[in-house]
């Protein structure tokens, strides 16, 4: 009996003991980043080794304000995630319940399509989509145009059709006996009862939009019309430009990203294992 | 299951209509505007300036072996780093679960941007973290940006920071649906952890992990923003420069969309060619 | 196509926001780039004495980001373009060959010839295509070498003894030698070939002829810049930086010496003002003793949107700030940006001794090299030139190629295919 409790001490001493310096190796960029936006940039570029925050997020904010109208671009940043995440969300929703609920002409091919398609690099498409949508229809530096090309996404559409198709259909017919609309069916008994799947989804949508960082650049070149990550990346490599500041940029880019992830990491976490099991 | 084409087809219109317009359309046209010569007011039919150039352009050859370089050093690297970390995890054994969790997944919700930053920060020649604590210990600093060995190093340990939880998190979630009595037999038996895990995890770990590969393989094909930010458009000197960077340049700076098209092609085969690949080893193991 | 999208096009209108709606108001915005844009920024005082009601806005994009961005709002049909674009001079024909309606013609603004007059010729011939000016020239890049007196003094070199970049070289070991932790100088190997443009361009080579109809990468003087530039690099003479790790090293007290065109003056001024008194200036060096020494780097010009709805004011500010002693000495003493201006070459200001250059005629030393520069020409092949002169610079480096010249030959090849144009004999 001692020895068994001593070899699981041992085993938890050796767990603990690649962990630990693992998970220190991974927290540091992010713990970096935490302590570059509180530094002077004087002390950014100092010969010193400073591993602890100092006082000056404040100044930091100020410097990147003054550099870019960055609280201007993460309003646009949000009213982006949000509206975007929102009509996402009922898009994929309506297709993924057609596709799960109903039979009709044309089903398998539609499936088809879509996953034939899925794993194409977005690269194909990004030439195509700016002349279209910025010489076509003449749409650069709009919110339409950084909203509604990104709808596309068609993984969202398997995760709404897969979570329709387990639901009981009984409960469905149920409600048509009783003369129930379609509509209605879908948006009164099937949306409530994937919540979670939503919740999942959302959180994916929203995390891929804030984070969205080709196609804003390129479709919405003017200043004023710039996403949070776009005006903080115009911002690496110029010249006199606060180091501090861009810091706080990031950390203001990544610390709402980090809430979401901690309170609901359950969802969050549905949604990026979803994929995977089948 | 009932069958109503109008209903289904006015449940799917909205999507539909933009599948088509903002992803369908523009992998066909990509392909039409690949056979053109973009450089000329208007546009012509030729297939010598964007195919002819692409096999017999070095710039292409370089972006696509920087670009299976990175594959075949990070993807197996990150994998591998994932899959300890998701087995530890899920370790009974672990104090303070809820602290490592954090510290392994965080990095998935942080913007390229954001992280591009830290990292040329951190990794700044002389004044950078790194080398600050390189020189500490007594060793040369390293001009991460300067040496291409050391900038595609550089490429590789921040791609596989932002990543490998992410991969962590679905084999996690394919390990917590192994279920437990298949290793109490073993465990009776007096098999050890480190043996349980080569012949019993692994094997049943296997199609979540090429899940993974797949996934990663195809992400990393199409690394822009890392090269773009961190080594500065893909310095030193096209030494980082990957597919996606090439067609970037390509289109937006030369203004070239025949030729960034005919890029996008390419990767869009290699896509495809590994999509297959992954298709017949699953095949393979039923 | 267009028509067809009138309605949308109403609809984005509506989305934009209030500021744009409100053009009719003379507020102009104008993209430009570090140093260029401050120096925009420093003559809106005296502008808005003369001209209230225009309201000007320089925004600081940086230089890739300026060029990026304008291209892609021209391919975008003009929509997202500023009122004002800075343009650099040798990346300029892109534009005007690609996108020939992205751009207003400057002679329907009052363009005069008259008004060209006032600019040399070569600063024109990159900005007038046919019958249309598209750009105004505004500076030029002579090139100087900054660097440091008390580090040069301390390993007794005299700058004015360096004449050539072998005696560069050996400068350049005394004073590493004599100032510990400090390198002579930096060159941007990450990201940009500004080293080779600048000698070989002293040596009258380029990416291409004069003309512009074929490529002369390979041209013996432009492989003995290479030869050069590795040489420099191997000795340990020249080490690489980006451009923002030079700014740090200049003010880190990390490197003895910087080579740029006149318009660096302004970067360390504004960005070490506690080193005053510390730089000074000299010509650059020359392969041979008595070898010429002058070359051009950068310099840019100002167009104006063809989109823009205040063209008039947009014309009105560059009319101030480009064709005025006025507006181009505010500039050359704020941020150091040489003029274009022929007449500003003889305002007494730029004969006055600079204090934070140790009381040096800087202005004086670096202006007269001005008329021994050779024009050296751009294209609209440039950015592929450049991008693939700096793979075969780097590959060359880690000794990809058995000589200069071979990794010269190559480089022609490759813009050959990617532009067409035939490598000259």
């Amino acid at each position: 009996m001692k020895s068994k409790s001593r070899s699981l001490f041992l085993r938890k001493l050796a767990l603990h003991g690649l962990l630990v310096p693992l998970a220190i190796v991974w927290m540091f960029p992010l713990w970096m980043m935490l302590v570059f936006s509180t530094m002077p940039d004087h002390g950014i570029f100092s010969p010193d080794i400073e591993l602890l925050p100092s006082g000056n997020f404040l100044t930091n904010f100020r410097n990147l304000q003054a550099d870019t109208d960055f609280v201007g671009a993460m309003f646009i940043s949000i009213v982006v995630a949000v509206t975007y995440t929102v009509l996402s969300v009922f898009l994929t929703s309506m297709a993924g319940w057609a596709l799960a609920r109903y039979r009709f002409h044309g089903r398998s091919m539609v499936v088809a399509i879509i996953l034939g398609t899925i794993t194409l690099p977005y690269f194909v498409v990004v030439i195509p989509q700016f002349i279209m949508v910025a010489r076509e229809f003449g749409l650069a530096n709009t919110w339409v145009a950084l909203i509604v090309p990104p709808l596309f996404n068609s993984l969202g559409v398997l995760f709404m059709r897969q979570s329709f198709s387990m639901m009981p259909g009984e409960l469905f017919d149920a409600a048509r006996v009783e003369g129930v609309r379609e509509w209605q069916i879908f948006l009164r008994i099937a949306m409530p009862l994937a919540r979670p799947t939503i919740a999942a989804l959302s959180i994916i949508l929203f995390l891929a939009s804030w984070n969205n960082y080709l196609w804003p650049l390129l479709i919405n070149s003017r200043p004023g019309m710039m996403t949070a990550p776009v005006a903080l990346g115009t911002l690496i490599g110029l010249t006199k430009v606060s180091w501090g500041g861009i810091m706080a940029g990031a950390v203001l880019l990544t610390a709402p990203m980090l809430a979401v992830f901690v309170f609901l990491q359950r969802h969050f976490i549905a949604g990026i294992s979803a994929g995977a099991i089948k | 299951m009932p069958n109503r084409n109008r209903i289904a087809y006015a449940f799917l219109a909205p999507y539909l209509l933009i599948f088509a317009t903002f992803w369908l359309w523009p992998i066909i046209n990509s392909f039409l505007i690949s056979f053109q010569n973009t450089r000329v007011n208007p546009w012509q039919f030729s297939f010598a300036s964007n195919w002819g150039r692409l096999f017999g352009d070095p710039a292409f050859y370089n972006a696509l072996y920087n670009t299976l370089i990175i594959l075949v050093i990070q993807v197996p690297v990150m994998i591998a780093i994932a899959t300890v970390m998701a087995v530890m995890l899920n370790s009974p054994l672990l104090k303070a679960r809820a602290l490592f969790r954090f510290a392994f997944f965080a990095p998935v919700v942080v913007g390229e941007v954001a992280y591009a930053a830290v990292f040329r920060l951190m990794f700044n020649m002389d004044f950078g973290i790194i080398n600050k604590m390189l020189n500490s210990i007594g060793l040369a600093s390293v001009s991460w940006f300067a040496d291409a060995n050391a900038a595609m190093a550089l490429l590789i340990i921040a791609v596989t920071w932002r990543w490998a939880g992410y991969n962590a998190i679905i084999i996690l979630a394919g390990l917590q649906s192994i279920p437990e009595d298949v290793y109490e037999a073993a465990t009776l038996d007096r098999v050890s952890k480190i043996r349980q895990f080569f012949y019993i995890t692994l094997p049943l770990l296997k199609p979540i992990i090429l899940f993974c590969v797949v996934l990663s393989v195809i992400g990393t094909m199409q690394l822009f923003t890392e090269p773009f930010l961190i080594t500065n458009r893909g310095g030193p000197g096209g030494g980082t420069e990957t597919l996606g960077l090439l067609l970037y340049r390509q289109g937006f700076t030369s203004l070239n969309f025949g030729y960034a098209s005919a890029i996008a092609y390419a990767m869009t085969v290699l896509a495809v060619a590994i999509s297959l690949l992954n298709l017949w080893l699953g095949r393979e193991r039923q | 196509m267009r028509q067809g999208f009138l309605g949308a096009a109403a609809f984005a209108a509506l989305l934009m926001p209030a500021a744009d709606v409100l053009a009719q108001s003379s507020n102009i915005t104008v993209w430009s780039w570090n140093v260029a844009a401050s120096a925009l920024k420093a003559t809106l005082e005296d502008f808005n004495k003369q001209y209230p009601d225009i309201k000007v806005t320089v925004e600081d994009l940086g230089n890739d980001q300026v060029f990026d961005k304008t291209l892609a709002a021209c391919a975008a049909g003009g929509d997202g373009l500023p009122d004002i674009v800075t343009v650099e001079n040798f990346e300029a024909e892109i534009f005007w060959n690609r996108f020939p309606d992205c751009f207003a013609n400057l002679k329907d603004l009052g363009y005069t010839e008259e008004i060209q007059a006032k600019f040399p010729e070569f600063k024109r011939t990159e900005l007038e295509v046919g019958d249309a000016a598209y750009a105004m020239p505004w500076d030029s890049g002579p090139v100087a070498v900054f660097y440091r007196r008390d580090y040069y003094e301390k390993a007794g070199v005299d700058p004015a003894s360096i004449k050539t970049w072998d005696d560069f070289i050996a400068a350049g070991k005394k004073i590493s030698e004599a100032n510990p932790g400090v390198v002579m100088a930096q060159a941007d190997f990450n990201g940009d070939s500004e080293w080779f443009r600048m000698i070989s361009n002293e040596q009258g080579c380029g990416y291409f002829s004069t003309d512009g109809q074929t490529i002369t990468i390979n041209q013996p003087a432009c492989v003995a810049t290479l030869e050069k530039v590795k040489e420099m690099k191997d000795a340990g003479t020249l080490t690489a930086a980006i451009w923002d790790e030079k700014i740090q090293s200049n003010t880190a007290g990390k490197v003895a010496s910087q080579m740029y065109g006149g318009w660096y003056e302004g970067s360390i001024r504004a960005n070490s003002p506690d080193l005053a008194g510390k730089w000074g200036v000299y010509l650059m060096p020359s392969l041979t003793a008595d070898g010429p020494r002058a070359a051009n780097l950068g310099g840019s010009s100002l167009a104006i949107s063809a989109n823009s709805e205040n063209q008039e004011a947009a014309w009105t500010y560059i009319n101030y700030a480009l064709t005025t002693n006025e507006g181009q000495i505010t500039m050359l003493k704020s941020f150091g940006l040489v003029p274009s201006l022929l007449s500003a070459e003889d305002d007494p200001f730029v004969a006055e001794p600079q204090p934070y250059w140790g009381g040096q005629k800087v202005w004086a030393d670096i202006l007269s090299t001005l008329p021994k520069i050779v024009p050296s020409r751009g294209t609209a092949f440039q950015s592929d030139a450049d991008a693939i002169y700096q793979v075969v610079q780097t590959k060359y480096f880690a000794g990809g190629y058995p000589d200069a010249k071979a990794a010269l030959d190559d480089a022609a090849q490759q813009i050959a295919s990617a532009t067409g144009l035939p490598v000259a004999d």
